[in-house]
């Protein structure tokens, strides 16, 4: 420590977003204006094919109704794993149909290929290799505009691309300001369609980012505001999300909720929870928001067991976010000594109600995982990229505790 | 007409002390590593796991830089060679954060959750990289020295004892040599 420093602020951090959000009944209809602000007019839209079969990219098509800008193409079949071919194919129909701006319609996979597509382009490279980890980017970006299908990745308003290289054998992630999008458009008619148990696991994906955000070590007062409105966001609305999936105003509120999650976890990043989620996706291909809502409680528990024998602060984060879970009147009546334990179970609550109403796992072998790999995903979650950002050291041993409890 | 002579170039100090303290102890560093190979087990076993030819770069952003490579069953400090290519890269941002961190007033975890660092190239081996370092400043420093730098020190054995020898002795040679 250099210095002998406010507690609520930390000693150092950075915070950056760019991104403009628009949010709202017909936000939409917004994107060719928006375009026309940076001058560009012929977009090309890349989405996935359920995305499509939902009907969902007519509806952006008809948003530009009544304008003078041109779909220069729709790009279709962008898989759940995206690879560098991928992304050259869609920059060479970029190229060809001289488009001059991009739209992302769809959830993850579809925003990080779009954010490699534009990498692609805007470096004029097809070896996307060399621009692979933090910072490597330098020329500004073409106009990008994303437009969520779901309600859990933030990947809206993060900086980070995560895309598949088959020939290598390794997914190349990158990192930079300049990969966020010009702008976000959250439209409620685009998440409305999302069925219960996907709703209950994106929602859950994005509580996590919240959670995580909020009690990691890069937390700072910026981050922690966006997610602590996040959880009392997801806390009010992710039941009635998958109990009443028409209810725009529900949904409207859960993609808010994830883009201020986004937000939050771009700048304060994710740890345990998520090394242990991207482990059992990895080698047992069990869904991101699955494995974080399984795991959340059980890292949480972890993290109160522990913190409090090293010099880490996560156990007092911990205690501190139970505002955000049961609102002020219920937080004042729990001892200062049981806060932590009560964040916890607060979000068990959320979690065994969505596994009554949508059939979301609440356990690692429910949700297929063989016991005999929990020792390979316990090495996989050390080797995690998010373990420069655990807030206590975790052992092998202490990682693979933590996945025989949720297990 | 304004007098333009009055506004002249202005060339900000060089930081020699911190540019020197930074460079002294990344060569220790980088010497520590290629010992601590040889003769720690958990240090042998994560530089095992890397590609052959496998090639890392600890550097400062307009100041001093470190090479180390992994090949033909060896682990080897290069010392200042100039990058052309290095699979990662793990750059300061400014030699002050360099110094602060080498002085041990800024500890490693703390350089990442500050953004004061980052890293270039594959990820997937950045959290190997940072396990062998931190084994290795525990071979250079005493554990009460060591607990300003990395985020958990372990408990000292004889045999940890014995190693910290070795690599006293190896970085002072290699620095004689």
């Amino acid at each position: 420590m250099l210095f002998h420093k406010n507690e609520a602020i930390p000693e150092y951090y950075e915070f950056f977003n760019s991104v403009k959000i628009i949010s709202g009944y017909k936000a939409l209809e917004n994107i060719p204006f928006e375009l026309s602000r940076v001058g560009a007019k012929r977009p090309i839209i890349i989405t996935d094919k359920g995305v499509k079969q939902a009907g969902l990219v007519k509806v952006v098509i008809d948003s530009f109704g009544g304008t003078d800008t041109v779909i220069g193409a729709i790009f279709d079949e962008t898989p759940q794993d995206s690879s560098n071919i991928v992304v050259n194919q869609i920059a060479s129909i970029y190229r060809a149909q001289k488009c001059d701006s991009i739209i992302a319609v769809g959830g993850g996979s579809v925003i990080d290929t779009a954010k490699g597509v534009n990498i692609v382009i805007t470096e004029e490279t097809d070896d996307l290799l060399k621009f692979m980890g933090n910072f490597r980017l330098n020329k500004p970006m073409k106009p990008f505009i994303v437009i969520p299908t779901t309600a859990g990745t933030g990947s809206e308003v993060t900086m980070a691309a995560v895309i598949a290289n088959p020939e290598k054998n390794i997914k190349m992630q990158f990192t930079s300001d300049l990969i966020l999008p010009k702008v976000a458009v959250l439209d409620p008619r685009m998440t409305v369609s999302m069925p219960p148990k996907i709703t209950a696991a994106t929602g859950m994906d994005a509580l996590t980012h919240a959670v995580e955000a909020y009690v990691g070590p890069q937390k700072n007062p910026v981050s922690d505001a966006f997610a602590f409105a996040a959880i009392e966001i997801i806390r009010n609305n992710l039941v009635n999300a998958v109990t009443d999936g028409s209810n725009k105003d529900v949904r409207l509120a859960m993609a808010n909720a994830s883009l201020l999650a986004g937000v939050a976890f771009s700048n304060s990043q994710t740890a345990l929870i998520h090394g242990l989620a991207h482990a059992n996706g990895g080698l047992c291909h069990v869904p991101h928001g699955i494995a974080n809502s399984i795991l959340l409680p059980f890292g949480l528990e972890f993290y109160i067991e522990k913190g409090p024998k090293t010099k880490s602060k996560v156990k007092t984060n911990i205690e501190n976010l139970l505002l955000a879970f049961v609102g002020p009147d219920e937080f004042i009546k729990v001892p200062v000594a049981e806060r932590a334990k009560a964040t916890v179970v607060a979000i068990r609550k959320i979690t065994e109600e969505l596994n009554i109403l949508s059939g979301i796992p609440l356990r690692l072998r429910e949700a297929g995982v063989p016991e005999d790999k929990l020792g390979q995903i316990a090495q996989a979650t050390i080797d995690d990229g998010t373990a420069a950002f655990f807030p206590i050291e975790v052992s092998y041993e202490e990682a693979l505790g933590v996945l025989k409890a949720a297990y | 007409m304004q007098d333009m002579t009055k506004y002249k170039e202005i060339i900000p100090g060089k930081k020699r002390f911190e540019t020197l303290v930074t460079r002294v102890f990344i060569f220790c560093l980088g010497m520590g590593m290629q010992t601590a190979y040889r003769i720690d087990p958990d240090v042998k076993k994560e530089v095992d796991s890397w590609p052959e030819t496998f090639s890392f770069c600890m550097s400062v952003f307009g100041g001093p830089s470190l090479l180390m490579l992994k090949k033909a069953g060896s682990f080897q400090c290069l010392g200042e060679k100039e990058v052309f290519y290095c699979d990662v890269e793990l750059c300061f941002k400014s030699i002050e954060y360099a110094y602060l961190a080498m002085t041990g007033r800024i500890n490693t975890p703390n350089l990442g959750y500050h953004n004061r660092q980052f890293v270039k190239g594959n990820l997937k081996y950045m959290i190997s990289i940072i396990r062998v370092m931190n084994i290795t400043q525990t071979l250079l420093f005493p554990n009460f020295i060591a607990r300003f730098y990395i985020k958990e020190v372990p408990k000292l054995t004889f045999k940890k004892l014995i190693n910290r020898a070795i690599t006293y002795f190896n970085v002072s040679y290699g620095a004689i040599k």
